[in-house]
């Protein structure tokens, strides 16, 4: 993976009267990946990634793009730069291959790419159809093909899984996959979905509440996701005594004792252990922190998603 | 901004504002027609061209409001129906050359409408056999004129249609002008060169005074005045539009 900067911000915020919907976040994304931007519903993605477009002028900081300040070089980013922001943007009188057509006109593309960028959307044989007789996940698919249409440098997609079936979730998923390898695009996207981006991102930053809590790559991230083992014994506080002198780590956690990350001999050996001092050991478990736990612990246990 | 213009009329396809836009003109002709006919029957003095470039002028103060109102609103709909807006201004064009290009698209449908009324005028003289050969400066100076007063009025309704989502406003509006525009006659000039609306009838070249002994159709003198407020109000409206419009969050 290359170091150099396709998105970066510092500082960037949005204030709405008092309410801070994107607060100093300092997001980098590099060359070659997918970006999952992940967080709760109004956690301040699409806030953000409009300002990346310049459809929202920021509150506070700064946005570079390849390089580029985006207040001074708008232009020349967004020609290099294909989004689908929201719901996707259509007309609905027109049909797929007119709407793709206007943009083609403003991209100044080839006509190959029109062709190809439905194909690889598989809209192909619903081009001559009137978009407003699209199904919504069919809209969804024109939108991508649009923002495809150019195969640009750079691609941001705002929940673009919205409204496909399981199987178009699918071929989605898939096709992002594989842009940064096939075409060279470095792909932004957001979703509230964990599942979602943890089967298609890269690197990741999960934001909420407009603030950024943690960027890094995804299998840092999955490196949070280790085992502990818990034990439940007759006295739970003689056994925290007798492990400490004996250089282990336990924890008071609830009604159990929480001894970290431990080899098969070492759980073995504390075992022994307790049961020669007379303490009786009545549960061992092992717990496997989830994704979806450390998200919640980062975002606020019990929210909705 | 040739190709912008370009995609404008590619986007209105199958909008058909053309065969609004005729619809209207046909209502519009049909009501003149008939006034300059009823006119003429009631004083043959009035079968002169002069009246019905006057009878069109008045009529355009009802008409054009609501037909320019209609004709922006369905070119500016559609970008919020569809949410393209956000998509375009997305894209490396600018929000200004995108407003501006539409501003043209308008405006060459309702100059295409306003040559519609031109021809209406030269059959009807024809028909009725007016005295004298078709006078093309009067012609020139209500083609001008009309045009004129859509530019400003035109620019006013892309502002509204494009800054309120919800249309009913900019066709309130247009309604509005064309109320204002039908009585603007029975204003007092002071108050009635506020609106543009009135401007149809007081860019017209011809004017009817109102005699005790018999009313009669004036060629009016070119006010410099009454063309440097219309301009004015056309620039104001468009670039204050435009500036609101380019700057809005979508």
């Amino acid at each position: 993976m290359s170091a150099l900067a396709i998105v970066q911000t510092q500082n960037l915020s949005k204030t709405y009267g008092a309410n801070n919907s994107v607060n100093k976040v300092d997001l980098r994304v590099q060359e070659g990946e997918i970006y999952g931007f992940l967080g709760p519903n109004g956690a301040g993605k699409t806030t953000t990634l409009k300002m990346l477009l310049g459809l929202i002028k920021p509150t506070e900081g700064t946005i570079h793009i390849f390089g580029e300040n985006l207040s001074k070089h708008r232009p020349s980013i967004l020609q290099r730069t294909g989004s689908l922001i929201e719901s996707p943007s259509y007309y609905g009188h027109l049909t797929g291959l007119e709407n793709m057509k206007v943009m083609q006109r403003l991209r100044n593309v080839p006509d190959k790419n029109v062709h190809e960028a439905l194909r690889i959307v598989r809209l192909e044989n619903q081009k001559n159809k009137k978009t407003e007789q699209y199904s919504l996940g069919m809209k969804q698919r024109l939108g991508i093909a649009m923002a495809l249409l150019a195969f640009p440098k750079l691609l941001i997609l705002d929940e673009p899984t919205n409204g496909l079936d399981p199987a178009g979730i699918g071929e989605i998923r898939e096709l992002i996959k594989s842009l940064p390898e096939r075409y060279g695009i470095t792909v932004l996207l957001s979703s509230h979905l964990l599942s979602e981006i943890e089967q298609i991102a890269t690197s990741v930053g999960i934001i909420t509440q407009g603030n950024l809590l943690y960027q890094g790559s995804m299998a840092s991230l999955r490196q949070k996701n280790r085992n502990a083992i818990f034990m439940k014994t007759g006295d739970n506080a003689k056994a925290e005594q007798l492990l400490l002198t004996q250089g282990y780590s336990p924890a008071q956690s609830g009604s159990r004792l929480e001894l970290g990350t431990l080899q098969d001999t070492e759980v073995a050996e504390m075992n022994r252990l307790l049961v020669e001092h007379r303490i009786e050991v009545t549960r061992i478990e092992e717990q496997k922190k989830s994704l979806e736990d450390i998200f919640l612990e980062l975002t606020g246990k019990g929210r909705s998603l | 901004m040739i190709k912008l213009l370009g995609l404008e009329y590619y986007k209105i396809r199958r909008k058909k504002i053309g065969i609004m836009m005729i619809l209207f003109l046909v209502v519009e002709m049909l009501w003149a027609f008939m006034s300059i006919s009823r006119s003429i029957a009631s004083n043959p003095d009035h079968a002169v061209w002069e009246s019905v470039f006057f009878s069109i002028s008045s009529m355009n103060g009802l008409f054009m409001p609501i037909m320019s109102a209609v004709v922006v609103s369905r070119i500016c709909d559609m970008e919020h129906k569809g949410s393209t807006w956000k998509m375009l201004a997305a894209t490396n064009v600018g929000r200004g050359r995108l407003y501006a290009a539409k501003y043209i698209c308008t405006n060459s449908l309702i100059l295409y409408g306003i040559g519609v009324q031109a021809l209406f005028i030269m059959v009807i003289g024809l028909t009725k056999d007016f005295p004298g050969t078709l006078p093309s400066d009067l012609l020139f100076r209500f083609i001008g004129g009309t045009l004129l007063t859509t530019l400003a009025v035109a620019a006013l309704q892309q502002w509204i249609s494009f800054a309120i989502k919800n249309q009913a406003f900019a066709l309130g509006l247009g309604m509005l002008g064309g109320f204002i525009g039908m009585t603007a006659g029975l204003f007092p000039a002071a108050i009635r060169h506020l609106f543009i609306w009135s401007y149809y009838l007081d860019l017209s070249p011809v004017t009817y005074r109102y005699a005790e002994s018999a009313s009669v159709y004036i060629v009016q003198p070119e006010s410099v005045g009454i063309v440097l407020g219309s301009l004015i109000m056309t620039l104001l409206f468009y670039f204050v539009g435009n500036f609101h419009v380019s700057r809005q969050e979508i």
